[in-house]
């Protein structure tokens, strides 16, 4: 028989603690598809490390064979820990050179501008220690742009929030952390330059 | 139509319908593709035996091992009873390639050792002549593994030819030579494969203004004041910056003017430093000063020195492309350097790099003005520089200028004779 492991489960949130938790989120996907990403950029703490693992079609161990940890998710992703290849492991100053980018006439994959919107769901407070939160979230994005097949974006982002002393407003969080899997091997997708 | 209509005589117009026809991309199968060396991966990814990955050899899928023996194999991926792959992860260590519908296994060489059913019959098939269809040559060549379907190829150090020159100015800088880090990034582009290949082949021309939001414009006129752009044969080519005799170390060395090294602390700039205080020693005076910016290896290989990637443009027809790149790094550097020069790769090239995601963008773009009707009376001009390349007294090969395009005429002047062969036989 299985058992739930007490890593996996979340922690027991009170209403008001779950509600900012989503406020922030649902607010920062609002400042994503409506670019403002200066003011996205606000959201996020100069120390982030920001990376996304790739992930890779990985041959499966027999000897796990009738265990959980045979599909383990975390075997197929070579993430910035690793000495494998992730698909981004960023700074603040990378982050801040795309955003801005976005803001140049000549950012041409993105001009015209693309559309998004980006549903962010399944938000889960894994730990908390301090005043620093770790939080999981899924999204899925719709995208389009012109002369591009419009594509669906799915992923889990992994993050670790620090809790703003004395901050009331929407964002009281500051992101710290943010680990971005996405749900392709091959990337059939135009770019994985967003800001996820 | 033929191809002697697509592309003309200096190679200066070639036409729409060389990015787009189903025709010609069955010309290039059999033309380019089933008579060229192409790239499979490198010794650093299949270390211990029974260590594999998955190559691709056009739309081919290869199995490139270590065998128990030691030696490297390359395979077709493909069940000799009903054509399954028989491997399908993408890289790994086993024993045995198992197909999943009647579990006819192979080893790691690619023989095949058992067929369930057989004991159950009274006839047995000869299993020695049943093994995973090998690729008939395979070479390496400084840890490079290439892999060809022609029979009668010429060696692999004669097809590379002076790019062994070129390609040595990075490898030779340091002691242990490269290492692939991790798997392939795999970016499904809509767009045909020649342009990506003519792309990191020559055109730095394209930096100044495509990636203008990002590349300041000095360190443009720079490339342009110090570059050179470099044909060693028709279809291999490399461009770099020849930096002055007695330029600061920091001016020269390789990476030092990328993001993560910028931001990687002294560690990292240290040790590329040392390297490049020893670059002369190792690879000679002239090859000490260069700074590699693009190198393409016909066909379909592309080496990114500036920001340190190996590339490979996989067809899927004449309108898509398996754009496959790999993060490498010197052999030697410790892991906490490795991790810092492979940031150099991702932030900006592979499918989240800032700046190559401006280059997919245009590869597609290109592709919709390649399949558009009533504009097959006006090829693309090609003829900038025309005529304008020529020998160096240091640097083998054509010489000349980044802007001159003949690096892409070379090119095509190739493309179109092996596709003519083809032509003439049918």
């Amino acid at each position: 028989m299985s058992e739930v492991r007490a890593e996996n489960t979340a922690v027991l949130t009170t209403p008001e603690q779950q509600r900012a938790l989503e406020r922030f989120y649902h607010f920062e996907a609002r400042l994503l598809d409506n670019r403002q990403y200066q003011q996205w950029l606000a959201l996020v703490s100069p120390d982030i490390q920001y990376s996304m693992p790739s992930r890779v079609n990985v041959q499966v161990d027999n000897r796990q064979s009738g265990r959980e940890s045979m599909l383990a998710v975390e075997h197929e992703l070579e993430s910035a820990d690793s000495l494998g290849s992730p698909l981004r492991e960023e700074t603040y100053i990378h982050l801040m050179l795309r955003v801005e980018r976005a803001f140049k006439i000549n950012s041409w994959s993105e001009s015209p501008p693309a559309r998004t919107r980006r549903i962010v769901a399944n938000i889960e407070l894994m730990s908390e220690q301090g005043d620093e939160l770790q939080v999981v979230s899924n999204f899925l994005l719709y995208y389009t742009r012109p002369g591009t097949q419009s594509v669906l974006y799915s992923g889990q982002r992994r993050d670790v929030l620090q809790l703003q002393q004395g901050d009331s407003t929407a964002d009281g969080y500051r992101i710290y952390r943010r680990e971005v899997i996405m749900d392709y091997a091959n990337i059939e997708l135009p770019t994985l330059g967003l800001l996820f | 139509m033929r191809i002697a209509d697509l592309v003309n005589a200096d190679a200066s117009l070639i036409g729409r319908r060389c990015w787009s026809s189903d025709a010609v991309y069955e010309l290039e199968k059999k033309g380019i593709f089933g008579r060229t060396w192409l790239f499979l991966g490198h010794e650093s990814q299949i270390v211990a035996p029974g260590d594999f990955v998955q190559a691709y050899m056009c739309e081919t899928p290869i199995i490139l091992s270590r065998g128990m023996d030691g030696q490297v194999y390359a395979n077709i991926n493909s069940c000799s009873h009903r054509g399954l792959p028989v491997c399908r992860a993408d890289h790994g260590n086993t024993r045995r390639f198992v197909c999943p519908y009647h579990s006819w296994s192979y080893s790691v060489e690619g023989n095949l050792v058992t067929i369930p059913q057989e004991k159950e019959l009274r006839t047995r098939p000869d299993k020695s002549q049943l093994g995973l269809k090998s690729v008939p040559r395979l070479e390496s060549w400084r840890g490079m593994i290439f892999g060809s379907f022609d029979e009668n190829i010429i060696p692999l150090d004669q097809y590379l030819g002076d790019m062994r020159f070129y390609l040595d100015a990075f490898f030779e800088r340091f002691p242990q030579g490269i290492e692939f880090m991790g798997a392939p990034h795999r970016w499904v582009i809509n767009a045909n494969w020649k342009l990506p290949v003519e792309n990191q082949l020559g055109d730095v021309n394209h930096g100044a203004f495509l990636h203008a939001a990002i590349i300041p414009r000095e360190a443009q006129d720079k490339i342009a004041e110090l570059g050179y752009s470099v044909v060693t044969q028709p279809g291999h080519g490399a461009t770099f910056r020849l930096m002055p005799e007695g330029a600061p170390v920091d001016d020269v060395a390789w990476g030092m003017e990328a993001m993560g090294t910028l931001l990687g602390g002294n560690e990292v700039q240290d040790y590329l430093r040392e390297v490049q205080a020893r670059a002369a020693e190792r690879v000679g005076s002239v090859r000490a000063r260069m700074k590699g910016l693009t190198y393409g290896i016909y066909p379909n290989l592309s080496f990114l020195w500036s920001n340190t990637s190996f590339k490979v443009s996989h067809p899927r027809g004449p309108g898509k492309v398996e754009y496959w790149s790999w993060a490498v790094v010197p052999a030697d550097a410790p892991a906490a350097i490795k991790k810092i020069l492979r940031s150099n790769y991702s932030s900006f090239f592979g499918p989240a790099g800032i700046l190559e995601q401006e280059d997919s963008e245009v590869w597609s773009q290109q592709l919709l003005g390649s399949s558009i009707d009533f504009a097959d009376d006006r090829p693309y001009y090609y003829g900038l520089g025309l005529g304008e390349e020529g020998p160096h007294a240091e640097l083998p090969g054509l010489v000349s200028v980044t802007a001159n395009e003949f690096y892409a005429r070379q090119f095509f002047m190739r493309w179109r004779d092996d596709l003519q062969a083809v032509e003439d036989a049918l």
